[in-house]
């Protein structure tokens, strides 16, 4: 019961990071520089407790400069495709230059969500669950991340 | 042109805004963002000194392209201090070193400690409140240096910006970054009539290292 509660703190932590680091940017859309250092100092309190991200946080994360993504502001998105039929959604970092691919697949599904990976493993089962109203505060704030999920799903 | 304009600057229908999902902002962060939007969007031409560079230098003219190495992978690497230095990867710039654009950091920090503390209400048992707070968050809390070895460092209020190891950056209201180091200096935190003493000289540790260590309950304190 303890190791859980300490757990919840770490994430309200991390979580609080994440919508600080969102509030900064609102606030003054060119001060990347402490949307960075709160994502960083997030990166490696997950990093310390070994806890897991969600992949929608990973993804608004650079993984180079650890600067935080939203398209228009620090980061530039377009849609791109490699072959016939496959289109992947590439957001690149502006100050950094360091871009992440994505494929658009409507019928991807999370191993989170996925119903075995809550069966085989009853041990982090709770933490992936706690993760998910975790994720979901964030996106109040945010307003990109639901676009870009929305992109992800229509093309 | 003035029809244009208009266009530009008018806000959402109210009809629109549902079926959007977007809300309008308010007229200073509507700015803001355009202007940054503007910036990021616009990338420098690198053609400008086109005519220096012809002047200064030899101009390859049998050119070959150089062949790409297939066994480079693209997986990002993470910069190295020198890269991060050259960056000033975590410097706030000084025209945005502004006391009332971190009010509201520090009105979700408010929300963040409240709720951490299952409500703090007044009757809460001020050692459960502290034994949350050590492990807490302190970004975007004001602080006062309440005693310090340096006198002059005594009195100074301001909105925490930045926690590193031996140093707290705050912003004060006279819109000064001030650098007080946490060794021999004592700081009170005050959130909802509660006011807790932070010892520096025991917090000198990263932001993110606080959360994973143990802290000990015996040991002096002397200032």
């Amino acid at each position: 019961m303890a190791g859980q509660m300490k757990d919840k703190d770490a994430y309200q932590r991390l979580n609080y990071l994440y919508q600080a680091a969102h509030c900064v940017l609102s606030q003054n859309p060119e001060n990347v520089e402490l949307a960075r250092f709160y994502c960083f100092t997030q990166k490696t309190i997950a990093r310390r407790l070994v806890l897991r991200q969600d992949p929608s946080v990973k993804r608004t994360l650079c993984k180079k400069c650890c600067s935080l993504l939203v398209p228009g502001v620090t980061a530039s998105t377009r849609q791109r495709r490699k072959s016939r039929k496959a289109r992947f959604t590439v957001v690149r970092c502006l100050s950094c230059e360091q871009s992440k691919t994505l494929l658009n697949d409507p019928d991807h599904c999370l191993w989170v969500d996925r119903p075995e990976a809550q069966q085989k493993q009853p041990g982090p089962g709770p933490s992936a669950k706690k993760q998910q109203p975790k994720d979901k505060k964030p996106a109040e704030s945010a307003s990109s991340k639901p676009r870009a999920a929305q992109s992800r799903g229509s093309t | 042109m003035n029809m244009d304009e208009a266009l530009v600057r008018a806000t959402i229908p109210q009809d629109l805004v549902k079926v959007l999902c977007v809300e309008p902002r308010t007229r200073y962060k509507a700015e803001a963002f355009t202007e940054a939007f503007l910036k990021n969007s616009i990338k420098p031409r690198s053609c400008h000194n086109l005519k220096s560079m012809l002047t200064h230098k030899a101009v390859v003219l049998g050119y070959a392209r150089p062949k790409k190495d297939k066994g480079k992978s693209k997986r990002a690497k993470g910069l190295n201090a020198q890269q991060k230095r050259a960056m000033k990867v975590f410097q706030i710039k000084p025209e945005h070193q502004r006391y009332e654009l971190f009010l509201p950091l520090h009105e979700l920090w408010r929300q963040y400690v409240i709720d951490l503390c299952n409500g703090l209400k007044p009757t809460c048992n001020p050692q459960f409140v502290q034994q949350k707070l050590l492990k807490a968050d302190f970004h975007g809390a004001i602080i006062t240096v309440v005693r310090s070895k340096c006198p002059s460092y005594v009195g100074a209020t301001g909105i925490l910006v930045q926690e590193f190891k031996h140093i707290f950056k705050i912003i004060t209201k006279e819109d000064k970054l001030k650098v007080i180091p946490k060794r021999n200096s004592v700081f009170a935190v005050e959130v909802n009539g509660f006011v807790s003493h932070i010892y520096g000289s025991k917090f000198e540790q990263r932001a993110s290292e606080r959360s994973a260590k143990k802290f000990k309950v015996r040991g002096t304190i002397d200032l």
